[in-house]
């Protein structure tokens, strides 16, 4: 999916078939249906599952805060209501002869959340800003809460679990098997996403950019401002029940976690790290965001820090995100002057990288010499296994990190030169 | 069919026990160009704030060809054919100037909130918007984003907005605050062309321009109209001169 600012779409006389619009679902539709032949293994498949599950999570929530300006910090709540409704109605297909083919379940995860949705947007959306999001922390809250106390919705504190495997199946496929769940989640997420991707350009779409940018504007315009966020936040409320009903095939189970204020911080934090202002921002951000819970977690206890200073370097320093800073790059592409920063990026790549890597070293260490059990002095790094409560590992890894930014610094000026070069339009006459 | 496109009677409107408007009468017929002019904190702004439904009034009416507009919000009055500029320019800024246009036409169109429509793939509504930006002479700019535009131009993207809905009434805060004589002169001619047959009312400054555009003026001070008629009888009128308009025509020469 090609990086494509909401901004500037081109409204050109269009063909019913435009390419190069086609070519990148195309190619990802592909690229999903190829995975499973690299990395076939359950738990490779599982982190897969978990990402397309996330992108959609984050493509929905994104539909409010990107497209629709309106910051919600309750937004677990519509995925894990549907998740919940698609448990208890998996669990009617085994006990209660409910004839729903499992395929067709999310579906209905959707129509829970956008239900719900509904119910809450009426309220919610009467304004934007402060009051909208503190609306959505509110209930957030309550549902969560109530969790406990519905417990024969919710299931109190061990959730509700279900099989999966007990619909009717077609072809032989009961979806026993994680390659057969992997096939049908990466379905529903190309569905999903090319669904969200063409709501973002009809006139809803459209106004619902206008709102955020200017609401009483669009209101002299004819179009009603709440009518317009109630939309947009029960669109985006069915989207995020269809992610709630994979979620529940995936695992078979949804607990009081899938509710609470910490899922709904963390699909906010992916979707900002990904880039709020491009529709394929929050894919990115649930990549990367999966990559670092699953795989980065397998290496290191203290994962969360490298999440959370990640996040604060791309607010701090990146704005727009993971895709804003890969978007920069384009205007040097198109000028023909990408060349001119390759050798700067290559010089500064190896400094950079030993920086990154002695500053995670020294904080590994410390927490390795402050929390390891009594005795247990040896640590590995980068198949190194030393004694973390040596001074000699200590000295190296100063002596690198130092080092190291003392270079990045050096090239720094440098590389801002040929940034700016690199960016330099002629004026145009 | 003969109401008057817009009338006022006995509009009322205090913040707090701060009487804004006192007491307003106004008849502006169909097709008619009005100027409301008057010293800084008269109430023009209030005053449109309460025609297009910003504000509700305390006490009195507005209708619009004949309806009672009271109590509506400010997007059910814009579909009953009313659209109106803002005094601090008032656009979409991240959008390119094509998608502001095109924002304007769409609930005109009869797009409405649909989500099942691309509007890429709408042929009338592109080539609506192409012939309002032919209109505005700003073609060239068609596909920068309105944010960067010099400030004569928003203001002229805000007037193509502004008609592009095809409303019948046109209210313009002040369109040509902050501007040059030479990009007055562009606006006001501009102004001219895009109102043709509609019913304009305006808040001015800048007498040239009135002088130029108006049919009719209102002078208000302190909440109230102290007249109300064609330019040159406004001018002669004494009330008027004392009151505002001698000590704007001298500052002027």
């Amino acid at each position: 999916m090609s990086v494509v600012s909401e901004n500037a779409s081109e409204a050109t006389q269009s063909p019913l078939i435009v390419w190069s619009q086609i070519l990148p679902w195309i190619m990802a539709s592909v690229l999903l249906a190829a995975l499973p032949f690299v990395f076939g293994s359950g738990s490779a498949l599982t982190i897969m599952n978990q990402m397309a599950i996330t992108i959609i999570f984050a493509l929905a929530y994104n539909m409010l805060l990107g497209q629709g300006g309106m910051l919600s910090f309750g937004h677990a709540v519509y995925m894990g209501l549907g998740g919940f409704f698609c448990v208890h109605l998996m669990n009617m297909v085994e006990y209660d002869n409910l004839w729903l083919p499992l395929p067709f379940l999310p579906l209905f995860g959707g129509l829970f959340g956008l239900m719900f949705a509904t119910i809450i947007g009426l309220f919610s959306t009467r304004r934007a800003g402060t009051v909208f999001a503190m609306i959505s922390l509110g209930v957030g809250e309550l549902i969560a809460a109530s969790s406990i106390i519905v417990v024969a919705f919710f299931g109190g504190e061990e959730g509700v679990s279900g099989d999966r495997t007990m619909g009717p199946t077609a072809l032989g496929i009961d979806f026993a098997s994680q390659k057969e769940v992997y096939y049908l989640t990466a379905f529903w997420l190309v569905l999903s996403a090319l669904a969200m991707f063409l709501f973002s350009r009809t006139p809803m779409g459209r106004i619902a950019n206008a709102v955020r940018d200017n609401e009483e504007r669009a209101e002299f315009l004819g179009y009603s401002q709440r009518y317009v966020r109630l939309i947009s936040f029960c669109a985006s409320g069915f989207f995020c029940g269809i992610a709630g009903g994979l979620f529940a095939i995936n695992f078979e189970i949804l607990t009081q976690e899938n509710l609470d204020l910490t899922s709904s911080g963390i699909i906010l934090l992916i979707t900002f790290l990904g880039g709020v202002g491009f529709f394929i921002g929050p894919i990115i951000g649930a990549i990367v965001f999966t990559m670092l819970q699953t795989v980065l977690s397998l290496y290191t206890e203290i994962w969360q820090l490298y999440l959370g200073v990640l996040f604060l370097m791309t607010v701090m320093f990146f704005p727009a995100g993971l895709t804003g800073l890969l978007a920069m790059h384009s205007l040097p592409y198109r000028l023909g002057k990408f060349s001119l920063l390759l050798v700067p990026y290559a010089k500064m790549a190896l400094p950079a990288l030993v920086l990154v890597l002695s500053s995670a070293s020294l904080l590994e260490l410390l927490f390795h010499a402050r929390h390891a059990s009594v005795g247990e002095n040896e640590m590995t790094l980068f198949g190194i296994t030393f004694d973390s409560h040596a001074l000699t590992p200590w000295i190296v890894l100063v002596v690198l990190l130092v080092g190291s930014f003392m270079i990045v610094k050096r090239q720094a000026p440098s590389l801002y030169d040929a940034w700016q070069s690199a960016n330099h339009m002629e004026p145009r006459s | 069919m003969n109401a008057p496109a817009i009338e006022l009677s006995g509009l009322c409107k205090s913040f707090g026990t701060i009487e804004i408007i006192r007491d307003v009468n106004l008849q502006v017929a169909k097709g008619e160009r009005h100027a409301i002019i008057g010293p800084n904190g008269a109430g023009k702004s209030t005053l449109f704030n309460l025609i297009t439904g910003k504000y509700t009034a305390t006490a009195g009416s507005v209708s619009l060809h004949g309806e009672n507009v009271q109590n509506l919000k400010p997007y059910q009055i814009n579909r009953r054919g009313l659209s109106r500029s803002f005094q601090i320019t008032n656009i979409f800024p991240k959008m390119s100037v094509f998608e502001n246009i095109r924002c304007g036409l769409l609930w005109s169109m009869g797009y409405k909130y649909s989500f099942w429509t691309l509007v890429n793939r709408q042929t009338k509504l592109t080539e609506r918007t192409d012939e309002i930006l032919e209109q505005i002479n700003m073609t060239s700019r068609r596909n920068d984003i309105a944010g960067v535009l010099t400030y004569a131009e928003q203001r002229a993207l805000e007037i193509g907005i502004t008609i592009a809905g095809g409303a019948d009434i046109v209210m313009l805060d002040e369109p040509t605050a902050g501007m040059s004589h030479s990009e007055t002169d562009y606006i006001v001619d501009l102004i001219r062309t895009v109102t043709q047959d509609k019913t304009l009312v305006m808040v001015e400054h800048d007498m040239g321009v009135i002088f130029d555009l108006a049919d009719r003026i209102s002078v208000l001070v302190y909440g109230q109209f102290i007249a109300s008629d064609t330019p040159a009888k406004v001018r002669s009128n004494e009330k008027v001169q004392e009151a505002y308009l001698g000590a704007a025509m001298e500052a002027e020469h």
